[in-house]
């Protein structure tokens, strides 16, 4: 659906946090990043459930995604986590933010505490976990630099072995390639 | 009800406007200005933001770290810095053409607040303006309202600011800020300065000055009316749609607001005639409307939501009738 048929629809139902939810989805793949915050908060706030833990992570991606928000990006992570703490994307979302930065041992501890929860079903809208072995991703790359060597090359053998999407099977291949390890 | 729904509800129609990401960044994208030229384009003055306006509704529970409304422009750069599009509309409010306007380099801006913002476009004698508040040549933001004239291509769709003039204030001109001055479209250089009482200024771009030429008495308001669109012919009155606002702050003393909008009624002579009650276009607390103009009879309204997103409302001459009529019994 258009986003003018969306914000009509919205507006019979404004507080409807199904309907902010799809506006800011739709704003989003317009890369209209400002517009997808404004309903993505909305949904927040009227929310409840999965709809708020998935928003809140969205409107930190959103901002990550304009550049020189960290401290916005960063308490909009911590939120989620705060709102729903079982699920394991608003961890992996805090850990590949940390990589960003190049926070070794803020990327490692926190795909850690994410690895112990797994067994939530996927978001509605992709935040970019797209399973356990994202978490694997940052904790193998991480381990790296903080002295885990041996614990980061066995990491990133085992991804290369595993069925991952595409974009991760090469960075696991580029990752392995740098500290001179061939891939199975 | 919200406007929005109403209109549609009655044959009108939303149409959001949208300038492809990799130009604006994605951050906002706010408070259009609608115009039809004596060609008949459909004329949109879009602002362009550098900062996403952080607002937390209802209770509040995921404010930002600065508070449930936070302007959040880049940790490493304070300012909020505006510029404009200017954009062309097909009869069905599809955006066809849009172009950043090329501001003249005049100054240094010397305070946070960059560019010329919430500016309203008209075309007055032929020639096209963006009239709006500029705050960043002072060390202490004062805000004074200036004209920028435009060279409009229209073959290759270009905008460049060819001259610009900053209006004093009528009088003594000491006041701190400027700003919401509405054109009266038929009315060159003249604005309503103020809604209840009504003033209306004349501000001649050639001097540069302004006078006030009425100040004319009206019931009290119930909350400060100030200037949202243009003032626009509408049979034998004019009309304009006014805002009011809300600022409060919460129990941490971090601030907050609500806005809302009425339209305000006016004889050919600028008595006051009456006041709408107030409405939201989409029942967000933060919404601005910078714009009306006329379509087939018509009324077509520019806002902004949340300072994140634009809108065109083609409103039905049948719902804007009402509002009308809803102004009349206006008793304060």
């Amino acid at each position: 659906m258009k986003i003018e048929e969306l914000v009509v629809l919205l507006s019979k139902d404004p507080f409807n946090p199904q309907l902010n939810f799809d506006c800011a989805v739709e704003y989003e793949r317009l890369n209209q990043t400002a517009s997808a915050v404004s309903f993505y908060l909305r949904t927040a706030e009227y929310g409840n459930g999965v709809l708020v833990y998935n928003s809140l992570l969205k409107v930190a991606r959103c901002f990550e995604d304009q550049n020189d928000r960290v401290n916005t990006v960063t308490n909009c992570i911590l939120q989620a986590i705060a709102y729903d703490p079982s699920y394991p994307d608003a961890w992996f979302v805090l850990a590949q933010f940390h990589e960003r930065q190049g926070n070794w041992q803020e990327c490692y501890t926190f795909a850690e505490v994410g690895l112990g929860k797994v067994s939530a079903p996927l978001l509605p809208a992709n935040v970019g976990y797209l399973g356990e072995y994202c978490l694997k991703f940052e904790k193998a790359v991480s381990a790296w630099w903080i002295g885990r060597k041996k614990e980061s090359q066995v990491l990133l053998t085992k991804l290369s072995a595993e069925d991952i999407a595409d974009e991760y099977k090469i960075a696991v291949k580029s990752n392995m390639e740098r500290i001179g390890l061939v891939a199975i | 009800m919200n406007l929005v729904q109403r209109a549609v509800s009655n044959g009108g129609k939303l149409a959001p406007l949208v300038i492809p990401n990799g130009l604006t960044s994605g951050t906002g994208l706010m408070n259009p200005s609608i115009f039809i030229d004596d060609e008949g384009d459909i004329l949109v003055n879009l602002r362009h933001v550098n900062y996403t306006l952080y607002h937390a509704e209802n209770n509040q529970l995921f404010p930002s770290r600065w508070g449930p409304l936070s302007y959040l422009h880049p940790e490493k750069d304070q300012r909020l810095v505006t510029e404009n599009y200017l954009c062309r509309l097909d009869k069905n409010l599809e955006m066809v053409s849009y172009t950043k306007v090329e501001m003249l380099n005049l100054h240094e801006p010397i305070w946070e607040f960059v560019g010329l913002e919430d500016a309203r476009i008209v075309q007055w004698d032929g020639d096209y303006y963006l009239i709006g508040v500029r705050r960043d040549t002072t060390t202490n933001g004062q805000g004074r309202m200036e004209y920028s004239k435009i060279e409009l291509n229209k073959s290759e769709w270009g905008a460049k600011e060819v001259s610009r003039v900053r209006i004093p204030a009528p009088g003594e001109d000491n006041s701190y800020c400027e700003k919401n001055w509405v054109p009266i479209n038929d009315k060159p250089y003249h604005f309503v300065k103020w809604t209840m009482p009504t003033e209306l200024v004349q501000a001649d771009p050639s001097t540069p000055s302004s006078k006030q030429i009425a100040l004319k008495h009206t019931p009290p308001a119930p909350i400060d009316q100030r200037g949202s669109s243009h003032v626009i012919k509408w049979g034998s009155m004019y009309i304009s749609i006014t805002h009011e606002v809300d600022l409060f702050k919460n129990y941490l003393q971090q601030k907050d607001g609500i806005y809302r909008h009425r339209v305000c009624v006016w004889d050919e002579q600028f008595n006051f005639v009456g006041l709408s009650k107030p409405f939201s276009f989409l029942d967000g607390r933060i919404e601005f409307c910078v714009g009306a103009s006329v379509l087939e009879g018509d009324l077509l309204i520019s806002f902004g939501f949340q300072d994140n997103a634009a809108f065109i409302l083609r409103t039905p001459k049948a719902v804007v009738e009402d509002l009308i009529m809803e102004a009349l019994a206006y008793e304060n």
